[in-house]
């Protein structure tokens, strides 16, 4: 299934990007460039929903590295609805200890800014 | 299945996962195991693309071989780019680092590592060879 991203700023600053199909290196740079642009917004949070992303590879973390880098430590990022195997690169790869894993969109955690 | 040849672009990728995912539901592995075999496979091809092709100035393309065995289904990856020894980066030792620490490269040839039962590279005759073996009874 081909990847598409989407990005939507609330008026309290949490950038939501919500990404499906198949990411790899060869549509990389559409994920990273709404980071770039969810950053310029000057998000506070940001909300990654993967429920429909089918299959990530490095190159969809480097973009959360580039996304933390980015917009600074203190922005935290959510990932919701990850399936399983892309949980498990995830934590493979011990990035679950930099982002905040939630099964379904938790408005009062994610919005209680 | 018979082998399959594409351009050494990023733009195969897509092909090179379905012919796995392919070969995979051949094989009868498990949902899990297809995507860490697709996953090993695919983070070797976007090396080679960007290292061994681009970086290098060079073009060419990716070839894959599959054999299939009772016991396992074996992947073989060729490409005539720049050589590398995929051993430097297999021990990732940031693992635990906050992502604003850490160092961008070698996660991919981790995640191939990590993701198949056996992992070998080889270089012959101006080519790269990786392979890639699962076992199709999970042990």
């Amino acid at each position: 299934m081909a990847f598409d991203v989407s990005l939507e700023m609330t008026d309290s600053g949490i950038a939501k990007i919500t990404l499906s199909g198949e990411l790899d290196a060869s549509v990389a740079s559409m994920f990273k460039n709404k980071v770039e642009e969810a950053a310029s917004l000057q998000a506070k949070r940001l909300v990654l929903l993967m429920q429909d992303l089918e299959y990530m590879s490095s190159a969809g973390l480097r973009a959360l590295v580039f996304a933390k880098q980015k917009m600074g430590a203190d922005v935290d990022i959510y990932v919701v609805g990850a399936q399983e195997s892309v949980m498990e690169t995830i934590q493979m790869t011990g990035f679950h200890h930099s982002i905040v894993a939630l099964d379904s969109y938790d408005s009062d955690q994610i919005e209680n800014i | 299945m018979g082998p399959l040849i594409v351009p050494g672009t990023l733009d195969s990728l897509s092909v090179i996962g379905k012919y796995i995912m392919d070969i995979a539901a051949k094989a009868g592995l498990d949902k899990k195991a297809a995507y860490r075999l697709r996953l090993a496979v695919d983070e070797i091809a976007t090396n080679i693309v960007i290292h061994g092709y681009d970086e290098a100035n060079r073009q060419g393309d990716l070839e894959l071989r599959t054999e299939l065995n009772e016991a396992d289904l074996t992947i073989f990856l060729e490409d005539t780019g720049a050589s590398y020894t995929p051993g430097q980066f297999s021990d990732r030792t940031d693992l635990h680092l906050p992502l604003e620490e850490r160092q961008i490269g070698g996660l991919g040839v981790y995640l191939a590592m990590q993701g198949v039962d056996k992992f070998h590279y080889e270089h012959f005759e101006g080519r790269n060879r990786h392979t890639f073996v699962v076992n199709r009874t999970p042990t």
